[in-house]
């Protein structure tokens, strides 16, 4: 049994002993004002009291007696009352405070909780994230750095093909000119007399190809 | 009749040069034999040969015997003869002709007749046309054709 437990049954004592308490004193105050002010008892006696027969002032002082005792009692139960009642209230005070103590540090702590399990997902998410940009940073560079060689190797292929078109374009200028240098140079003055070695040379090395073109004519 | 074409004549151009000719000896041999027939003292001279003229009947002094029948063999060989045109740098002289013909009428055909044309541009050789086929042995053709190689041995020079 714990001390919570055996605190909260002696509240509940306390609070059966003060209704018990509470309960005759009421009855007591209602018998007491009933035997006095009930107008069928005062005006018809069917019974003579108790102390009927006693001197009135010693009933009187009885009765005083009595009341002192009455207002005694009642009055000590009263503080007795309030005292159980003072005690009550601090411990029921301490309890509340120690209630909200452990409500708030139980709130607290589940407050913590839930903030580094929030903490602990936001960084994973964190993580997860930066290792997503990360992952995805790498991916650019590894992408740039391809696109670059294939832009630089393509640049490198377009320099090669222009200038490789360029020479060409320069060598058959140049050819050109060379052929037009020889044409109208040797366009003059030509010697047939030397060139019939030549000229015999070559239809002596075409001649099959010369009768097929003339029989292919007849 | 089978005509054996002295060197220097070359074309269906010079057959018909001596067909003319030929026709014109022709009337005149017919008129010498007239007058001959009728005076005998005819004084009139025979008109000039050409060389080639001469060169032919030379050559064919049996197909020459009849005249007609000789003109009437140029003129069916000038139409039927084989014939090619040959393109030099220069005009052909007659050394270059006959030496051409000479060959020609040795290798490829006994009765070909050869057109002569020149053009400067080709700087040297010949080109030769047979019907539809062109043989161009110019040195234009050869330098036009070694052009790619200019560059690489000026690069070399």
């Amino acid at each position: 049994m714990t001390g919570e437990q055996i605190l909260q049954y002696s509240i509940l004592a306390d609070i059966f002993f003060m209704g018990v308490l509470v309960s005759v004193a009421i009855r007591h105050l209602y018998l007491h004002f009933k035997h006095k002010n009930d107008p069928i008892e005062v005006a018809k006696p069917h019974e003579k009291p108790q102390g009927a027969h006693l001197p009135p002032a010693v009933r009187e002082r009885m009765i005083e007696k009595s009341e002192a005792e009455f207002e005694s009692v009642l009055n000590k139960s009263a503080e007795q009352l309030q005292h159980d009642l003072q005690i009550t209230t601090g411990q029921l005070n301490k309890k509340l405070e120690r209630l909200g103590s452990e409500i708030i540090g139980t709130e607290m702590r589940r407050y913590h909780l839930d903030i580094e399990k929030l903490r602990e997902t936001t960084e994973t998410a964190m993580t997860g994230a930066q290792s997503q940009i990360s992952q995805h940073q790498e991916d650019l560079k590894t992408k740039m750095a391809k696109r670059q060689e294939e832009l630089e190797a393509q640049m490198v292929e377009n320099v090669k093909a222009e200038q490789e078109v360029m020479i060409k374009n320069i060598d058959t200028k140049l050819a050109d000119a060379v052929i037009s240098f020889l044409t109208e140079t040797m366009q003059h003055d030509i010697d047939l007399g030397s060139q019939s070695k030549y000229l015999i040379s070559m239809l002596n090395e075409h001649k099959d190809e010369l009768k097929k073109g003339v029989a292919d004519e007849a | 009749m089978k005509l054996n074409l002295p060197s220097v004549i070359s074309s269906g151009q010079d057959l018909g040069g001596l067909v003319l000719e030929l026709r014109e000896y022709s009337r005149w041999l017919n008129h010498y034999n007239i007058l001959k027939k009728v005076s005998s003292s005819v004084s009139e001279e025979p008109p000039a040969m050409s060389p080639a003229l001469k060169d032919l009947l030379r050559e064919n002094k049996k197909e020459s015997e009849n005249i007609e029948e000789l003109i009437n063999t140029l003129d069916k060989l000038k139409d039927d003869a084989p014939t090619i045109t040959v393109t030099l740098a220069a005009p052909a002289t007659k050394d270059i002709k006959r030496i051409l013909n000479d060959w020609l009428r040795k290798n490829i055909a006994s009765n070909i007749l050869v057109n002569y044309q020149f053009n400067a541009t080709l700087l040297g050789g010949m080109v030769v046309r047979a019907g539809s086929h062109i043989f161009d042995w110019s040195y234009r053709r050869q330098i036009l054709a070694g052009r790619d190689k200019f560059p690489e041995v000026l690069r070399n020079v």
